[in-house]
């Protein structure tokens, strides 16, 4: 009788999806784990004295971000530096800033931010991504979102748009009014101003660098 | 080929992480050998069998 | 229906398979609001806004296939185990718990919508979390209804004969429901908000979903066209060996750019690479079982080929069946393929790119074998030997899959205008999102997905009359 190939031998087949499926799911949760360290928020004494972490503590409203080429990288990366006024003050405590930042992160939940624009990428694609949002050129004090909403700093101009939103129509396509309150949209403002803090690996990608430009030209 | 580790903080994984494909080569390696093992043991069972 | 059923598990099977096809129906519906957003931006405007649309859309997709999901296990597992499903009586009151639950959370995002900023919200209108929206009490709803389901399969696999089907449906089950729970929490911290949030979403819909797909699909195989089981089943562990061994660490490619370390590109990016192969060994697969069981069939006496007997005996499902092994592979396979490098989905992430890909991949992969379910649940409850195609079968074959290619084509063109305006050329702000979606290319696109998605409709209506009138038509062999 002619012996019958391992290679067509369901046993052999099953052990081999079982040993396969163990071991990643196994590397998955070893990888979680080192990702989970890596990700966790830093805590205010990181920013004091210039700890970089991929996520920084609530209270980095009370910094100035810019999102700078790092040449050794290859990308850029959110870079904290001096203080910043954040609605006119530049010391939020780590109680204050970090509640500010559940409410913010609790409205972007409850107002369905997601279905519309994408948050790290991830969401519709309806209206703009706001990985960035906080940096870009358009809420500058030479901004046209800025100078539409009749606000002297980004955050109040941002806050403002918020509240009405359907006030000030940038395209055909408008955000519907979702009955942001003032205290919930300066928490959104902080929530998108931490965001921008995150180390994206360089995503995205030559963000905010075409100021200026008209219609791609 | 070998280029220094840039990530913001290091960790086994991110030092395996040398340059091109030294991580993930070296993790499908360790996925697949063991299937050796496997094949062997199931050789031996079916010459047995048979 | 259900008359020519002795089994009850089957019984429930055709419950779970009817209320599947009245949400995809739901699914499309709102898919259409939303396609006329784009076109024409006041439609519904602060009515049924497009985040609420979407949200339907989506979640009605998820709600649909998990219902004829289970549906589908509930009608295979008395042929597999030979035995009828334990804890039927339980299975029952579940479906009614689960629809009802159901029911309640999409009124709640119809009418209600958003709430203010605090728990509340989350506990009881919407979680905000794109695919897992529903709100947290819902959450524990569906974990108990998961959790009874896991039950009375384990129980049935255990005192019944267990076939290598019914062990991988097991062991994919439980993993399947344990994975909801990863989505189940709040946290400030938005990376690892969207690191768990994924652990649900891929693990699902590229691990464990794809192996159920792939248990689905030898199930089909041997009781559509008698393949051999010895053979469908090696297969299956084939599959499920690659699946797993690509799909659990290929999450890697959804943590290039949420916070997480650079690591995650070399892994994310190779292991999903090879997500792709086990999609093009099903779709070998499939044919080649359909090939050498039609050769047997011609080699046993029928020398003529044109009064060779065909092996399929539902003519639809099987359709549905070779289309799920062709749509599985460029849905998923391919389609994922394009953006799955970092160094592309640097500038495709978050772009129409990712919704053209995540229609195609839902639709081949997903919706196809499931409405070939249905369809042999049809072919059982009307005692039907041989199901063959009637005129409306074959019109919503062809119009829900060409509306699904064209909604696809016409969103990867407007995924390019996005990925080299607004991304590559302008930088990604506010400014460049909108220049890129006034461009004209971007514009038609939208134009052409709204058609197509029109066409995918129509076909859904002739689905619906040929589900509720086939049965009965005489040109089926009983």
């Amino acid at each position: 009788m002619a012996k019958k190939s391992v290679w067509s031998d369901n046993r052999f087949w099953q052990r081999s999806a079982a040993w396969i499926t163990g071991f990643a799911s196994v590397l998955l949760i070893w990888l979680t784990f080192d990702s989970m360290g890596q990700i966790s928020m830093g805590t205010d004494a990181d920013l004091q004295s210039g700890v970089t972490k991929r996520v920084p503590a609530p209270t980095v409203i009370n910094y100035k971000i810019t999102y700078e080429m790092d040449t050794k990288r290859g990308h850029e990366v959110p870079v904290i530096g001096e203080k910043e006024k954040f609605f006119g003050r530049d010391d939020w405590s780590e109680e204050e800033a970090a509640s500010l930042l559940h409410l913010g992160k609790l409205g972007s939940q409850a107002k369905n931010c997601m279905n519309c624009h994408t948050l790290l990428g991830n969401g519709a694609y309806y209206a703009p991504d706001l990985t960035k949002a906080w940096l870009d050129p358009a809420w500058g004090p030479t901004g046209s979102m800025q100078a539409m909403t009749g606000k002297n700093t980004k955050e109040e101009a941002m806050a403002e748009f918020l509240q009405h939103p359907s006030t000030y129509p940038t395209h055909a396509r408008m955000m519907p009014n979702l009955g942001i309150t003032a205290e919930e949209a300066k928490g959104l403002v902080a929530f998108l101003k931490h965001m921008s803090s995150i180390d994206t690996n360089g995503f995205p990608r030559n963000f905010g660098r075409m100021q200026g430009a008209v219609n791609g030209k | 080929m070998f280029e220094p580790f840039v990530d913001v903080v290091p960790s086994f994984f991110g030092w395996l992480n040398q340059g091109p494909l030294t991580l993930t080569i070296f993790l499908h390696t360790v996925i697949v050998l063991p299937m050796i093992w496997i094949y062997k043991q199931e050789k031996a069972r079916l010459e047995q069998e048979g | 229906m259900a008359n020519n059923i002795t089994s009850e598990s089957k019984q429930l099977a055709t419950w779970y398979f009817t209320f599947a096809a009245i949400i995809f129906g739901a699914q499309l519906l709102f898919g259409l609001v939303a396609a006329i957003q784009y076109v024409m931006p006041g439609f519904l405007f602060e009515i049924i806004d497009f985040s609420v649309a979407r949200m339907i859309h989506i979640n009605a997709l998820v709600v649909w296939m998990v219902f004829a999901m289970f549906g589908s296990v509930y009608w295979l597992l008395p042929d597999e185990t030979g035995i009828e499903t334990v804890g039927i009586k339980l299975g029952k009151l579940l479906f009614w718990i689960f629809a009802a639950a159901i029911v309640v959370v999409v009124l709640v995002y119809l009418l209600v919508q958003v709430g203010p900023a605090d728990e509340t919200t989350i506990w009881f209108i919407n979680e905000g979390r794109e695919y897992i929206e529903a709100p947290r009490w819902a959450d524990f709803g569906i974990v108990v209804v998961a959790l009874g389901f896991v039950a009375n399969l384990f129980l049935t696999g255990m005192k019944g004969q267990r076939s290598g089907i019914v062990t991988v449906l097991m062991a994919d089950m439980i993993a399947f429901s344990g994975l909801y729970l990863c989505g189940m929490f709040f946290t400030d911290n938005i990376s690892m908000d969207q690191y768990w949030w994924w652990w649900v979403i891929h693990l699902w819909v590229e691990a464990t979903w794809e192996v159920f797909v792939g248990a689905l699909a030898a199930y089909g195989l041997i009781t559509i066209i008698g393949a051999h089981r010895k053979v469908v089943e090696m297969w299956l562990w084939i599959e499920v060996a690659m699946l797993f061994g690509s799909g659990i660490l290929g999450l890697g490619h959804h943590y290039f750019w949420i916070g997480t370390p650079e690591y995650w590109w070399e892994i994310g990016a190779l292991f999903s690479a090879l997500e792709p192969l086990p999609l093009v060994a099903m779709f070998i697969h499939v044919l080649y079982d359909w090939g050498k069981t039609q050769g047997q069939e011609m080699g046993e006496g029928h020398i003529d080929e044109d009064h060779v007997k065909s092996v399929v005996t539902n003519k639809p499902a099987f359709t549905w069946f070779v289309l799920n092994a062709f749509g599985n592979f460029l849905g998923a396979g391919i389609w994922g393929f394009f953006h799955t490098l970092p160094q592309v989905n640097l500038y495709t992430h978050g772009t129409q790119f990712t919704s053209a890909h995540g229609h195609l991949a839902f639709f081949g992969a997903y919706a196809t074998i499931l409405l070939g379910m249905m369809y042999l649940a049809i072919q059982g409850s009307n005692g039907i030997k041989v199901l063959k195609h009637t005129k409306a079968s074959i019109w919503a074959v062809s119009l829900i899959t060409s509306g699904v290619v064209g909604m696809t084509v016409a969103l990867t063109i407007a995924g390019y205008v996005q990925v080299l305006v607004s991304r590559a050329q302008m930088g990604a702000t506010w400014a460049a999102y909108f220049d890129g979606q006034s461009g004209m290319w971007f514009a038609q696109a939208m134009d052409w997905r709204l058609v197509m998605g029109a066409v995918t409709f129509l076909g859904f209506l002739f689905l619906i009359k040929d589900f509720l009138s086939t049965g009965k038509n005489p040109v089926h062999e009983r």
